[in-house]
């Protein structure tokens, strides 16, 4: 993509740099352009990606394999997932997964193969109490509980009620029977007065443009710069929240800095919180992003550029403990 | 205390629903908690948890409406563990079943249970999957193989579906 000369050499240092209070953003570049140089300025360049189907088998209901020779008995075709447990994708199908006698007993849900990672990364999820602060449509709050095998507590938030039937229909579907769903804003979840052991903060986010069409045109620099505030304040209300040898898997399916590494540079210097390594599908995420120098532990933290899956960034962060 | 009271309501309209199925299936009242005519059934820990304001917990049993019980899935199958009447349908049937149609005499490769006019009855796949249940209309043990209508269709899991349009 060739850019404007008068941008080519343009050294953006944050997002408040692209646009001043009236115009956003520069009337020189396309939205697409404009967010495809950011990316290609952070190492990555566009190519066009058709987003494979995946499926996640719950094995607390059912047998993979059993579930598997079932689907590929109708004639599914379906490709393990190298990087994931018990995920597929599908390489054929002549009707839907999803209207299927195993979709519909909880054998498997649909889930795209990188929101099928943050879930994983808890080092102990079982017999604990988990808090999911942003839980609807409830895909990872139905992983979460079979990786707990239905044991211990899962506390499922979400701040629309309207999500919530989503939520509550997957939970009856796939025969969940740990958890408690609270119609509540994430940003007030200190309000339940629980400390938790493990909280799952896959936060409200812009997306990327696999998941939606003509992304590139909805999306501005005003609208990752409010969802960045709604995710700091839901970083903050989990840390308080947060038991002192607890973690926080904190995810998002955007490719934006702000949303992302900026954000868990901002935790690690305000929240009292480290970034933990994690050893999953991704890439390292960089410490150095539009000039801005980010702390050197960002590097634990994983991104994924829109390759096999869907864009996706995740990061485990635990409290820094002070020792007298 | 006001989380036992409701428990002790719901008990009736459950038991009598389970009674039509000829089940054996008993549920520990003070266990169930029901908020807005929905009913869970929560294990001990969970309870302690639970807040008042809750919208989903523990394992979802069904709902009451006009005193009519509608059972979840879930429950059917915990009435399926047990004693009760069941029909097992073959593949065809099984796919019309979660189509939301009736099933015919001739779809039916197994009954247990009363298999009497008029009773409730879970409608299991080859595999033992519960599917939904229905109400007998005609008598299961006579004239096997007719095309004649025998399960009536009352609640099926193709109801995932529906719901989401």
């Amino acid at each position: 993509m060739q850019l404007p000369r008068k941008l080519r050499n343009t050294r953006w240092n944050s997002a408040s740099d692209f646009y001043d209070s009236n115009r956003s953003p520069l009337p020189l570049m396309s939205n697409r352009e404009f967010f495809l140089h950011r990316y290609e300025e952070m190492g990555w360049e566009f190519r066009d990606i058709r987003l494979k189907q995946s499926i996640r088998v719950h094995t607390s209901n059912a047998r993979e394999k059993h579930v598997i020779q079932r689907l590929e008995s109708r004639g599914v075709a379906l490709e393990r997932i190298p990087f994931l447990e018990n995920g597929y994708w599908v390489q054929q199908s002549r009707f839907s997964v999803g209207a299927t006698v195993e979709y519909l007993l909880g054998f498997y849900s649909i889930q795209e193969a990188a929101a099928q990672i943050p879930a994983t990364l808890f080092n102990e999820p079982r017999n604990g109490v988990i808090l999911d602060a942003c839980a609807a449509p409830g895909m990872k709050t139905v992983q979460l509980a079979d990786l707990m095998n239905n044991t211990g507590i899962i506390v499922a938030l979400d701040a629309r009620r309207r999500r919530l039937r989503a939520l509550s229909n997957q939970l009856e579907r796939c025969r969940v029977r740990n958890t408690i769903v609270y119609w509540k804003d994430a940003r007030k979840a200190s309000q339940l007065d629980l400390k938790f052991g493990c909280i799952l903060l896959d936060v409200p986010c812009s997306g990327n443009f696999l998941l939606e069409e003509n992304w590139f045109e909805k999306r501005s620099l005003r609208d990752i710069e409010r969802n960045v505030r709604l995710q700091r304040q839901i970083l903050t209300e989990a840390s308080i929240s947060l038991k002192d040898d607890g973690e926080i898997i904190y995810s998002t399916c955007s490719l934006e800095p702000e949303e992302n590494e900026f954000n868990i540079d901002w935790a690690v210097k305000n929240l009292n919180l480290k970034v933990e390594n994690i050893d999953c599908y991704g890439r390292e995420a960089p410490t150095e992003v539009f000039g801005k120098q980010l702390d050197e532990s960002i590097r634990d933290c994983v991104r994924i550029w829109p390759e096999q899956t869907q864009g996706f960034f995740i990061c485990k962060l635990k409290k820094r403990l002070c020792i007298l | 205390m006001q989380a036992q009271e409701a428990a002790v309501h719901s008990m009736k309209s459950i038991d009598d629903f389970v009674s039509r199925f000829n089940s054996d299936l008993k549920l520990c009242a003070s266990l169930i908690v029901e908020r807005g005519g929905r009913h869970y059934l929560l294990e001990e820990k969970m309870k302690e948890l639970l807040r008042s304001e809750f919208y989903y917990a523990g394992t979802y049993l069904g709902k009451v409406r006009r005193k009519r019980f509608f059972p979840s899935f879930a429950f059917l199958a915990m009435i399926g563990k047990g004693r009760s009447n069941k029909i097992t349908v073959s593949r065809r049937t099984e796919w019309l079943f979660v189509c939301g149609r009736d099933i015919f005499k001739q779809g039916i490769l197994k009954v247990e249970g009363s298999g009497k006019r008029g009773d409730y009855t879970l409608v299991l796949n080859q595999d033992d999957e519960c599917l939904g249940f229905g109400k007998i209309v005609d008598d299961l043990f006579e004239g096997k193989h007719e095309r004649k209508l025998a399960v009536e269709n009352i609640s099926d899991i193709g109801d995932f579906l529906r719901r989401e349009r």
